[in-house]
């Protein structure tokens, strides 16, 4: 059973990542739509904080099951695309980073606390943080090759790390891959802290 | 002979990856330039290839019946609109609506929300009509509005066809196939909004 449902979607990653290979092509082809496209892809990536924060996402889902495990996900991007138009009008957010990095922080404690908030809080908190993930992406995308593609790029590529937090969550029908995702969480956490500790000036 | 299978099924997608690669082809200086012309326009424009993928998604959400009712509907439709583009162009409003089909239409898959048919089917051929007015905005050289609106025609099948297509599918056969839509439909919805948004405030280039 968990042979058949998973072969599917190893497929789907290694077509994923296969795909991926012909965008890394194009690396220096920051124009138009395929420039434009890439940048938004690879600017989640590139950010350390953002990459984990969305991957606790998809780990915290996982860990609070259903409805959790798609609504968070489905429901970030929306809420992120909101910040992000605060950063396209430029309007200022106080302590940018510092939110950023807190959302790593928090996200990553709720995980390796295996904390089961009500649904409600646990999306408020996700929304709260996706307000500020997208307002930084927001802020660059005026200037990027193609200001759509840019946005479609940073939405999918938020989507797949969500996913592949999720697939990481899988593990938790074993009592040792809850253990895992638990650690994941304090290591995430950890790093948080730094993040928040950098964007403070303490280190 | 599975292993052959598994690896035609696992080669035909990169395939079809590599496909945009003969895009390049010189048949646009052909006297089915035209033709080619009007079927990648829709296809290597985002603000157009989609909201359609959305659509797709939307009718195969709606049932069989209604995305069997959507494959003839949606092409014409698209097809009357270009023609009404080519005819009485300079309607530059047509942006809102555009912006609309984004969030409307993400809104609606990620959601999964069931529409009356009548209403539902009046939203696709609304929505055509718009999206190929968009793509009737065009110079095109005598004789060749034909091959043109064909090409646009055929773009919007094709998109229509494959993307109901595999939505049925995918919800069909896998257990995560709803849940995928649904996120599809979330990122499109975010997309929108942010175009809509960047769009609206003035600072075009999308």
């Amino acid at each position: 059973m968990l042979e058949s449902t998973s072969r599917p979607i190893a497929r789907l990653m290694i077509l994923l990542v296969l795909s991926s290979w012909s965008a890394v092509s194009m690396a220096h082809a920051e124009v138009g739509v395929a420039g434009g496209l890439l940048s938004g892809l690879m600017h989640p990536i590139y950010g350390p904080d953002h990459l984990l924060a969305m991957v606790a996402v998809g780990l915290w889902g996982a860990q609070l099951g259903t409805p959790a495990i798609y609504l968070l996900p489905i429901t970030f991007p929306v809420v992120m695309a909101l910040g992000g138009l605060l950063g396209v009008a430029g309007m200022p957010l106080p302590f940018i980073e510092v939110g950023i990095a807190l959302s790593a922080l928090a996200l990553g404690a709720m995980v390796a606390a295996n904390l089961r908030p009500p649904l409600w809080i646990a999306a408020a908190l996700v929304g709260l943080f996706a307000i500020f993930h997208g307002h930084a992406h927001g802020t660059e995308m005026p200037d990027a090759a193609n200001p759509l593609a840019y946005g479609i790029g940073f939405i999918i590529s938020t989507g797949l790390l969500h996913l592949t937090g999720i697939l990481i969550g899988l593990m938790i029908r074993w009592p040792i891959g809850a253990l895992a995702i638990r650690v994941c969480g304090a290591v995430i956490s950890g790093f948080g802290l730094f993040f928040m500790a950098s964007s403070t000036g303490l280190a | 002979m599975s292993r052959i299978n598994t690896l035609l099924r696992s080669g035909l997608p990169l395939l079809v990856l590599l496909v945009p690669e003969s895009a390049h082809a010189h048949l646009v200086s052909t006297r089915f330039g035209e033709f080619y012309s009007g079927l990648l326009h829709p296809l290597t424009t985002l603000v157009h290839l989609v909201p359609w993928l959305a659509l797709a998604m939307f009718a195969s959400m709606q049932g069989k019946a209604f995305a069997r009712r959507s494959l003839p509907l949606f092409p014409l439709a698209v097809a009357f609109g270009v023609l009404l583009g080519i005819s009485f162009g300079g309607l530059q409003s047509l942006l809102i609506p555009n912006i609309l089909s984004f969030v409307v239409l993400g809104g609606l898959v990620a959601l999964s929300y069931p529409l009356p048919r009548a209403v539902g089917l009046t939203a696709v051929v609304l929505f055509a009509i718009s999206h190929g007015y968009a793509n009737g905005d065009v110079d095109l050289a005598d004789g060749s509005l034909t091959l043109y609106v064909a090409g646009v025609t055929t773009a919007a099948y094709l998109v229509v066809a494959l993307g109901a297509g595999a939505a049925v599918a995918i919800s069909e056969r896998a257990a995560w196939g709803q849940i995928a839509l649904r996120a599809l439909g979330s990122w499109i919805l975010a997309a929108g909004l942010i175009y809509g948004g960047f769009e609206l405030m003035g600072v075009s280039g999308a």
